[in-house]
């Protein structure tokens, strides 16, 4: 037979059944069989592999043209199916029965609209009725106000921390002795905070999108800390200072999500007036009128980092002009009761000045504060003359913008104000930015990134016949952002890529590798499963105290060995990210051998057993760490409560490669699980064997049953797929 | 039940025809350790074929290693003018690092190394450079021994067209080699991925810091970044002991097939990258017992990382601050592994060059930072030099400073300075050319001329430094120095020279290296084509 004749058999996979959506969601072709008879007696087919596939079965036809039956004479093996050479000829042709859609979904959405599946939310998911299933758990979690929060409940330490944030009994910087209550959080306390809430909450997707737009509005609380030292603020007061304002605007941000119809104006208002930003891109000491030369720090990231985009609608003469607007927006320290008020003088408020110390030093709330002594005062033209191109196509290219007559032109033209009407600039150029055609396109470009894929770019050309689902599903985000009233709302905008069949299928699962904080809180919620049901404070079989994975005693990453979890893993430190472009989203900007190695020793120091008094092998040199606690045994028996099924090493296996990879597929898993037996079945050198089914069942530290599976669950979270979401 | 079937495969006697998957291509093209990237697999990629072609880039036995100083480096209170009548007390009132009274700066020679007395930084000057015009702060003295040996290199006035003032384009720009671009692509990643050594070499690059570096990022090869060499390997659970066997666990997990996705084809590059480097530096001694190198003509420790290797350990022999102990950890493993392997090209780096605030003069935050440095470059001489050396010895390795941009002429009302356009770069190493002794020693001329080691910092320089209140000094805006030599010539010389680029990979690595004027692969161009300022192309350096 020649190569022409063979390509008849290179045809298209058949699917046999219609996809269980209605959105367009469709498997990909299947697979490619190749090979043929080997010397030995055996013959062995080779086949390209399949996404997710779940079951895998050879059949047979011989002659062509018979009815084609299963043939169980061979074995699989990663990608290869070997059997005895059969008497005569035969055809053979493989059949994949791909992970069901409900279930591709779960692993999809559990890794993307929250930090990580847990064992409880993949029993309900998997349901997949009524209530319990990924389309349901996408509708619940996109409406958080809907969703009854008790991650307070789960850990003492949220509760412990919130009590510590806020300004409204004890103003910063307090009195010196105080310690506890309001004011008194500082750095470490809010990333703790925030690392408790991604392990814990319930409002799964609300924790996600408070830290892409604490993330993306990038402030550095180092450099809000600087500012306190200079404001002559000692010892801890700069850095619960610095907390204070991250507090208060990622609350701003959380509060606004919880409103049905918010908007990306919303959250771009809360950052411009957040003092956090205001220093933290030299707005602060900015000045305009000449001399001066306003700073253009803040000027140039609101368009290239947080509205349009790099070189997206905007040129350096529009940063420049742009810049003399924003001077004035500074910060003071004002009485508690002006903190909203932008035009208040600064306090007069003095700590104890009638006590034994006669502390004189003002206090009050930092806030956001207007000096129109230091505005420029004239008239301004950003973006002079500028049309939306014609790639947008309609409506951008046919509608007006602002105070403009032609159609397209997006000039924005800012009269000369004088006094404190010269705020007003900032905030005409805020909502002008807010929905211009590029915002929706970069901030699009954004969440797609965050929820499907890193493959997302700006620059698509909207008109031409020639899309890919990409293009496609951005300009989908636009037309739900451009078709909200009032515009701009958000969550239209996550809707039409939740109900993307790029995102419901396989290009949505797995494409994106977990930043060191998705990576750190889908490990212990992985393991995560209450040991009652209540799910309170000390009944999960994995937690976390927060600190555990942010706190680092003192210093950078290099000293003393006492870094976090996520410093060590690539640089994260919650909300004090020094660059304003903020942390990557892209694989790329997180995974080298170094990190990975810091990776696979987190898991390592999590999944060691707790105890051990004195011994630093479980913390690895850092004590926080000791905070990070699991007892896989304990998940185990609570899962498998068939004693045999306890000393069954492939129950076991395949238990746990159900948790923690829940969107691969049986048949996908195959080798992994014959790595998760052999891990199972041979001592701790990996050299002897050492049958699991003859170890004493038990979860008593040092045991070897327990060292054995907490072994296993740290291996297979030490595999590649384990980094993906 | 949704099932998907493939086509029907003939099982008799049939020639097998084999097709080739993209993860076989890879498979088969680079087995043996080799690390290459499968960003793109949906075709042969064309590095791989760029690597089947003959060429010396990274394989004629040089190295280099970069420092980035990141902040922005304060140029003119590194390599001082201190004849410019401009540079003075009312200018940089808190910054001001006044002239020895009893020393004629215009006398050429060689570099002073004052004695030290009581402590190492005693001497509270400017340091004579010799070139008749120019300075070193003195807490660069440790540059002096390096200077005077010709090992040494200063090129002044550095930076590029269109100049950022933004610490994040301005780092980027110089990381990529592409100033003014949105471009996040390496330029040392460029020139490792031009080299093709990765298609031998599992760690042709290494970065000792928080994170990988712009400069080694990119999407077809995968380059280690270590924040701890010594937290470089599993730690096992339950125990230790039970490392070898979680390692074999991740090497099967390697091997095995899975669907391709975006970003599998990175993971299972980065992971194969990891076993091999695990293997590769558990046998390189990283750990602080084994820092026992120390300096022939001092007795100093060479890599001060903690009090007790700081000199001696003695207030009297302090070579840096107190807060360098883990730069130079970070150095130490990057000396290690460039002299203890294959890899080429090395990558550490130094934060806190942003001094708006207190900047400090003859002592201070900057002087501070300015002591590593030069502690550094006169380290990595020595230990290059001396019997420890192994697979790089100093004559073939260079060390380069990178660093955003300079700072403002004028300080400002915080006692520090702010951003400015064009800084300093120190190039070191055994083959550099430098100061050639003390005949003409402020000449800076063609090949063969004798020269200073410092390049467009003075008046008698190709591109005069000018002084006075309308001078170099104040170039740009009335407040920066603008530049007289752009960055990307002297890392494209470096790269063509020291690592033996052909000009067609150079061009690769810097894009238009040799079409634009103003880089210019001639020496002494000319004016640069985008806004006429007087330009020298390359000034060889090495």
């Amino acid at each position: 037979m020649n190569t022409s004749n063979f390509g008849l058999f290179l045809g298209v996979g058949l699917l046999t059944t219609l996809p269980a959506l209605a959105d367009g969601y469709t498997d990909p072709a299947a697979p490619t069989l190749t090979g043929g008879p080997a010397s030995n007696a055996q013959h062995r087919l080779s086949f390209t592999p399949y996404p997710s596939a779940d079951v895998l079965r050879m059949l047979r036809s011989e002659p062509l043209g018979a009815p084609w039956i299963e043939d169980v004479s061979g074995v699989f093996s990663n990608l290869t199916w070997t059997a005895s050479a059969p008497a005569g000829n035969a055809f053979h042709r493989l059949e994949v029965q791909p992970l069901g859609s409900n279930a591709l979904l779960t692993a999809t959405v559990l890794n993307k609209l929250g930090y990580g599946p847990t064992p409880e939310l993949l029993d309900r998911l998997w349901q997949n009725s009524g209530n319990n299933s990924a389309a349901a758990w996408i509708a619940e979690q996109s409406a958080p106000e809907t969703i009854t929060e008790r991650a307070g409940l789960a850990h003492t330490n949220i509760a412990f921390i919130q009590s510590r944030f806020g300004t409204a009994t004890n103003p910063i910087p307090g009195s010196l002795a105080i310690n506890s209550g309001p004011g008194t959080a500082s750095t470490t306390d809010i990333q703790a905070w925030l690392a408790l809430n991604a392990v814990f909450a319930d409002r799964q997707l609300h924790e996600v999108l408070t830290q892409f737009w604490e993330n993306h509005f990038v402030t550095w609380m180092g450099k809000s800390a600087n500012f306190f030292i200079g404001a002559q603020y000692r010892d801890g007061f700069p850095q619960r200072a610095a907390c204070e304002w991250e507090w208060r605007e990622v609350s701003r941000w959380r509060e606004a999500m919880l409103r049905t119809n918010w908007t990306f104006y919303d959250m771009l208002r809360i950052s411009a007036e957040s003092p956090a930003m205001i220093t933290y891109l030299d707005t602060a000491t900015s000045r305009g009128n000449p001399p001066n030369i306003p700073n253009e720090n803040f000027s140039r990231e609101l368009l290239e980092l947080f509205t349009v985009g790099v070189d997206n609608g905007y040129d350096q003469t529009d940063i420049v002009a742009m810049a003399p607007c924003w001077t004035g927006w500074t910060v003071q320290l004002v009485n508690a009761t002006n903190a909203l008020n932008p035009f208040a003088p600064q306090s007069t408020v003095k700590i104890d000045p009638a006590g034994p110390n006669a502390f004189t030093n003002l206090v009050g709330v930092w806030a956001m504060n207007f000096m129109f002594n230091r505005h420029a005062t004239g008239a301004k033209t950003i973006f002079p003359g500028k049309t939306v191109p014609a790639r947008f196509g309609p409506p951008y290219t046919t509608k007006t913008y602002g105070a403009n007559a032609t159609a397209g032109l997006y000039e924005l033209v800012i009269p000369a104000r004088t006094t404190t009407n010269g705020i007003v600039d900032g905030y005409d150029i805020i909502t002008h930015l807010a929905d211009l055609p590029f915002t929706q396109e970069y901030m699009s470009v954004k969440l797609c990134r965050l929820f499907v894929h890193d493959g997302f770019a700006t620059g698509y050309n909207f008109t031409d016949a020639a899309t890919t689902p990409e293009e496609d599903l951005v300009r989908a985000c636009m037309a739900a952002w451009e078709g909200a009233s009032p515009k701009g709302q958000m969550r239209p905008v996550l809707t039409a890529i939740f109900n993307s069949a790029l995102f419901r299928g396989h290009g949505g699962n797995a494409h994106k590798v977990k930043t060191p904080l998705e990576f750190c809180a889908s490990a212990i919620r992985a393991l995560r499963q209450s040991t009652n049901g209540t799910g309170n404070h000390g009944t999960w079989l994995a937690y976390t105290d927060g600190y555990g994975l942010t706190f680092s005693q003192g210093g950078d990453a290099r000293s003393q060995g006492n870094a976090s979890a996520l410093m060590r893993i690539g640089g994260m430190s919650l909300f004090n990210r020094e660059a304003p472009d903020g942390y990557p989203e892209n694989a790329s900007g997180w995974v080298d051998a170094g990190s990975l190695a810091e990776r696979i020793r987190f898991i390592s120091s999590l999944c060691k057993p707790a105890a051990g008094t004195g011994s630093t092998s479980k913390n690895d040199q850092n004590t926080s760490l000791l905070s990070n606690v699991t007892d896989p045994v304990r998940l185990l028996l609570l899962r498998l409560p068939v004693v045999a099924d306890q000393h069954d090493a492939g129950k076991v296996a395949d238990l746990f490669l159900g948790l923690l990879f829940p969107g691969e597929g049986r048949a996908s898993l195959d080798a992994y699980r014959h790595i998760a037996l052999n891990y199972l079945n041979t001592d701790d050198t990996g050299n002897s064997p050492s049958l699991f089914s003859g170890l004493t069942i038990s979860n008593a530290s040092g045991s070897a049953y327990d060292n054995r599976v907490r072994g296993l669950v740290a291996m297979l979270m030490s595999l590649q797929r384990f980094h993906e979401q | 039940m949704k099932t998907n079937l493939s086509s029907p495969f003939p099982t008799h006697s049939l020639p097998c025809i084999n097709t080739i998957t993209r993860r076989d291509f890879l498979a088969r093209t680079l087995r043996g350790g080799a690390a290459l990237g499968l960003a793109a697999l949906t075709q042969v990629p064309p590095f791989a074929r760029r690597a089947l072609a003959e060429n010396n880039l990274g394989r004629n036995g040089k190295k280099l290693l970069f420092i980035f100083l990141r902040g922005a480096n304060d140029a003119l209170n590194s390599c001082i003018p201190i004849l410019d009548p401009s540079y003075n007390n009312t200018n940089r009132p808190n910054l001001f690092i006044p002239p020895d009274a009893a020393t004629n700066y215009a006398t050429a020679g060689a570099c002073d190394f004052p004695t030290a007395s009581g402590n190492q930084f005693s001497y509270a000057n400017a340091i004579r450079l010799g070139n008749g015009f120019s300075a070193l702060h003195p807490s660069l003295r440790f540059l002096a021994p390096v200077y005077n040996a010709g090992d040494l290199a200063m090129v002044h006035r550095v930076g590029y067209p269109r100049q950022s003032r933004s610490h994040f384009d301005s780092q980027a720009y110089w990381e990529t080699g592409e100033p003014n671009s949105v471009v996040r692509e390496g330029v040392f990643y460029r020139t490792l991925l031009e080299s093709g050594l990765y298609a031998t070499n599992p760690l042709a690059g290494i970065s000792i810091a928080s994170s990988l570096p712009t400069s080694l990022q990119g999407s077809q090869l995968a380059v280690t970044n270590l924040s701890d060499p010594t937290r470089y390997d599993l730690l096992g659970t339950p125990s230790p002991t039970a490392d070898q066997k979680l390692m074999n666990s991740i090497l099967a997990g390697n091997n095995v097939g899975f669907a391709d996705k975006r970003s599998r084809g990175l993971l299972t590059l980065q992971h194969e990258n990891l076993v091999n480097t695990l293997n590769l530096f558990s046998t390189i001694h990283f750990d602080e017992a084994d820092n026992t190198f120390t300096d022939p003509a001092t007795g100093f420790y060479l890599f001060p990382t903690t009090g007790m290797k700081n000199g001696l350990g003695t207030a009297a022999t302090n070579v840096v601050d107190n807060g360098a102990y883990g730069f130079f950890q970070g150095l130490k493993a990057a000396a290690l592994i460039l002299n203890k392997t294959d890899a080429v090209i090395a990558g550490v780096e130094m934060s806190g060059f942003d001094t708006h605030n207190n900047q400090g003069g003859v002592t201070g935050d900057h002087a501070d930072l300015q002591k590593r440095i030069a502690w550094a470059i006169y380290a990595l001489r020595q230990y290059f030099s001396g019997s420890e050396a192994d697979k790089v010895a100093w004559n073939n390795l260079c060390v380069v400073t990178l660093t955003e941009f300079g700072r403002t002429t004028i300080q400002n009302s915080n006692n520090g300075t702010d951003h400015a356009e064009a800084g300093l770069m120190w190039v070191a190493g055994g083959g550099v050319k430098g100061y050639s002794g003390p005949e003409n020693a402020y000449v800076k001329g063609t090949n063969g001329v004798r020269r200073s080691g410092l390049i467009a910092g003075a008046p008698g320089d190709t591109i005069p430094w000018v002084t006075g209140g309308s001078g170099s000094m104040f170039g740009v805006a009335g407040r920066y120095l603008s530049r007289a030599v752009d960055y990307r010539s002297v890392l494209g010389e470096i790269i063509r020279e020291h690592l033996d680029a052909t000009p067609t990979q150079v061009s690769n690595i810097i894009p238009g290296y040799a079409t634009e004027p103003e880089l210019g692969a001639q020496m002494m161009a000319n004016n640069s084509s985008v806004d006429g300022t007087p330009i020298m192309g390359e000034v060889d350096v090495v």
